[in-house]
């Protein structure tokens, strides 16, 4: 088990207490081949894509907005977010409607994923720092990884990424 | 409705703005006793209650306040400028105090602006008024010794509160501490209401009281005292003679009676209650929205049922359409008050303008009773305030230009309110200098908003004076001197999806109109279609449509006017406006639209018809964009954005300029 004692004094409560460690219900889903995992209550919908309606002269990362159940939601893209390449949607994309507080409101917001995977127990105080896959993620985005079995989840920090710069 | 504490605030809110239209009519007829009357019990009422609900401090200044209205009433003083002055900055102070909340010590600012104004109360009753000339036979006895025939000396009152009155903060003691103050007061508490213990009530109230009272004083004194116990049986009868009537006149109150009919003290019981409710804003929202939910899932079932048809579906869907429609319209109409509510607070602050500037002035306000949604008379204020206060400023000329020009002294500021068609028009008119468009054109040149060889119509000269920090110009004087404020009038107006226009003749004065919706929640849209996406233009703002003409699609020298009948008309192009790709469609549209006061055409790629739609607002991500005014779901469930037109328009000519 890696340690960041420094940045993370939970980390040594845990070497205290090796019993107890704390663990979070995380949504993950598929971008990009790459696996990430969002706090499940924030999640509040899971839905088939649907059409969506552009906003002229929006910001890139907020281009579309889509009719959830008579609200107007605005669609983020999370790939653009990332700095991820833009892909086609998939037999298996999904959208994530997602509740977070922007500057104090509360707001609804969607994004699509390649495919929503699973609901997992995650253990969330030894988190490691995101490797770099080849990609250079942008700051702030993430909480960090967690490891299940042979796999990396990445943690979203929902507060962080989808908060835009609003201009 | 909330707390007694929340009631009490809100009536007290009733009672100065009372107050400060009583003060302005006195300052206007000195003479008029019924004002200074309501002015007394306004005050009254206000000491009364606010003692009750834990605002002492209101209460201990409006007891000195209301002693000078009691030498008033008792003709021992009489209306000055001065008093008035005094009045109106008491009052100002009142509100301040109520704003502190109950149970609060006023902070130490605060109540040096008390103690001032209680020293200027008291030097004003120092000094009562004698031997005037008119005065002379009318040398005023000292109160002890004023015994008007007709004021009976002994009362007989009976009083039975309403069983939940303790509930709601009532205090009888400082009620019999208040009949106390009128005279000598005999009390018998009577227990005859209480009922078998297994029916009694913990904290009901079953006791109830007869009294006499040896006191000098007319009825409306006792009745100012069970004032607040309006859901109480009182009985109030002079001793004196048997015969005395013994009905209450239900019309004395402390409120204006047109406005607030029963409300005031002392109705039995038995008579009518009041036909007004008053509901928590936040409720009257939350119906609105889910009205609009409502009719946006009506057009759904409307478009299911016309892709089934069935007619007996269709019947029903027809059926629930007139009562969606009705409930709508019913909805609507109690969202609904008379501009009247924000024009009453203006006369103060011209009173207040004209003495600041030395300029005198008066306001004529007309059509008061046009009635626009509640949001947005929330918002009116603020830039009624500043249209105002420019007008009186900037727009009235100093005395020496108006004698010159034969006007009278007394500058007139007329603010008028009208309905026409879907919006409502708000006018304010001074007869003042007039705008100076050359004046204008310079500065907005000079600011490079122009260029120099540009033929900008006089409209469009005068709409720049609503540009964020435009008028700081000296010279300017017409239009304005802070910089601040006009631009904050058009924002509001932005934000409200209306529009200004202002007329102005030189030397004879200026004008400017609000164009305001009606309502906030719906809108009537025309909507058209661009690139295969949908959008709503707001439908006060579209004048005509017409047929772009294929010549135009071809055109490569960049020149984008129309000509209509016998007009030039530049266009723009929505599918380049937002950076789409340029549209194949052989046959487009244009929708002439007016922003800001100029005709612009819009094209699109079809125009698909008119709609009644509920916007919705849209969320952070997409707020900044000053060219979208919501979004609208419609009927078969796809999204379409609601243009804000003179953003729009606003943003593509800063672009051209820019370019």
């Amino acid at each position: 088990m890696t340690l960041q004692t420094e940045s993370r004094p939970t980390a040594q409560i845990h070497q205290l207490n090796p019993q107890s460690s704390k663990t979070e219900t995380l949504l993950t889903f598929r971008l990009a081949e790459q696996l990430f995992g969002v706090a499940v209550e924030r999640v509040t919908e899971i839905i088939d894509p649907q059409r969506t309606a552009r906003v002229p002269n929006a910001n890139p990362l907020a281009p579309t907005l889509i009719n959830v159940r008579g609200s107007v939601v605005p669609v983020l893209d999370l790939r653009n977010r990332l700095g991820m390449k833009p892909a086609e949607q998939s037999p298996t994309s999904r959208m994530l409607v997602i509740d977070i507080t922007l500057n104090g409101e509360p707001c609804k917001l969607a994004v699509m994923a390649d495919a929503v995977e699973d609901v997992i127990e995650a253990v969330v105080d030894d988190l490691e720092t995101v490797p770099e896959l080849g990609i250079r993620w942008p700051a702030g985005c993430f909480r960090g990884v967690s490891k299940r079995q042979d796999q990396l989840v990445i943690l979203l920090d929902a507060d962080t990424v989808f908060a835009l710069p609003v201009h | 409705m909330g707390s007694p504490e929340s009631t009490f605030i809100q009536e007290a809110k009733d009672h100065l703005q009372i107050l400060e239209e009583v003060l302005l009519e006195l300052e206007n007829t000195p003479d008029n006793s019924e004002h200074v009357d309501a002015a007394f019990r306004a005050l009254h009422t206000l000491k009364g209650s606010g003692s009750m609900f834990g605002f002492g401090e209101l209460a201990g200044f409006t007891h000195h306040f209301e002693d000078a209205f009691d030498q008033l009433r008792e003709g021992r003083a009489k209306v000055s400028p001065e008093l008035i002055a005094v009045s109106l900055d008491s009052r100002d102070h009142l509100a301040s105090l109520l704003d502190l909340g109950p149970d609060t010590e006023a902070p130490d600012a605060l109540r040096a602006v008390g103690d001032v104004l209680l020293a200027r109360l008291a030097k004003l009753k120092g000094t009562p008024i004698k031997g005037t000339a008119e005065g002379a036979h009318e040398v005023p006895a000292p109160v002890s010794e004023v015994a008007d025939q007709n004021v009976p000396s002994r009362w007989f009152i009976s009083f039975s509160p309403e069983p939940a009155a303790l509930k709601n903060g009532f205090r009888p003691d400082l009620l019999w501490d208040e009949l106390a103050q009128l005279g000598d007061l005999q009390l018998t508490c009577f227990d005859d209401r209480i009922p078998a213990l297994e029916d009694l009530e913990t904290g009901e109230c079953y006791l109830r009281w007869e009294m006499e009272l040896n006191a000098n004083v007319p009825r409306d004194r006792i009745e100012d005292v069970f004032i607040f116990c309006m859901d109480a049986e009182i009985t109030i009868k002079t001793l004196d003679e048997e015969a005395a009537v013994e009905d209450l006149n239900p019309a004395q109150g402390v409120d204006d009676p047109t406005k607030t009919p029963d409300k005031a003290a002392t109705t039995p019981a038995t008579a009518t209650k009041s036909e007004s409710v008053r509901v928590d804003a936040r409720r009257l929202d939350d119906l609105m929205d889910q009205l609009g939910e409502l009719v946006i899932a009506q057009a759904r079932l409307k478009s299911i049922s016309d892709t089934l048809d069935d007619p007996r579906l269709e019947t029903t869907v027809e059926e629930i359409d007139t009562l969606v429609t009705g409930l709508r319209d019913t909805t609507l109409s109690i969202r609904m008050l008379p501009v009247s509510m924000v024009f009453s607070k203006f006369r103060r602050v011209i009173r207040d303008l004209s003495v600041e500037l030395d300029k005198p002035a008066q306001l004529i306000t007309e059509g008061g009773e046009t009635e626009v949604d509640k949001n947005i008379i929330d918002c009116l204020t603020e830039p009624l305030v500043h249209m105002i206060r420019n007008s009186v400023d900037h727009g009235v000329e100093d005395a020496a230009t108006r004698k010159a020009a034969g006007k009278p002294d007394m500058a007139t500021i007329h603010l008028s309110a009208s309905q026409s068609g879907g919006e409502v028009l708000i006018s304010i008119k001074d007869d003042g200098g007039g705008l100076n468009a050359d004046a204008i054109r310079v500065r907005a040149i000079e600011r490079g908003m122009i260029s120099e060889d540009q033929e900008v119509s006089t409209e469009a000269l005068y709409q720049l004076i609503f540009e964020p920090g435009f008028s700081t110009a000296q010279n300017l004087s017409s239009v304005s001197g802070r910089g601040v404020g006009m631009d904050a009038v058009r924002r509001v107006v932005d934000d409200l999806r209306g529009s200004i226009d202002v007329k102005s003749t030189p030397g004879q004065g200026t004008e400017v109109i609000l164009r305001l919706p009606l309502t906030l929640a719906i809108i009537d849209g025309l909507l058209v279609d661009v690139d295969g996406d949908k959008f709503v233009l707001p439908l006060s703002s579209v004048e005509e449509c017409v047929d772009l003409p294929e010549s135009e699609n071809q055109r490569e020298d960049g020149r984008t006017i129309l000509r209509i009948r016998d007009q030039l008309v530049p266009y723009l192009s929505l599918d380049n406006l937002f950076g789409y790709t340029p549209s194949a469609v052989e046959r487009r549209r244009v929708a002439i639209v007016k922003a800001d006061g100029q005709r612009v055409g819009l094209v699109v790629d079809d125009v698909l018809g008119q709609l009644q739609t509920v916007i919705k607002p849209l969320s952070p991500f997409h707020r900044s964009v000053e060219e979208l005014a919501g979004a609208t779901i419609l009927g078969d469930g796809s999204i379409a954005l609601v243009l804000d037109v003179n953003a729009l328009v606003r943003r593509a000519s800063s672009t051209l300029i820019a370019a």
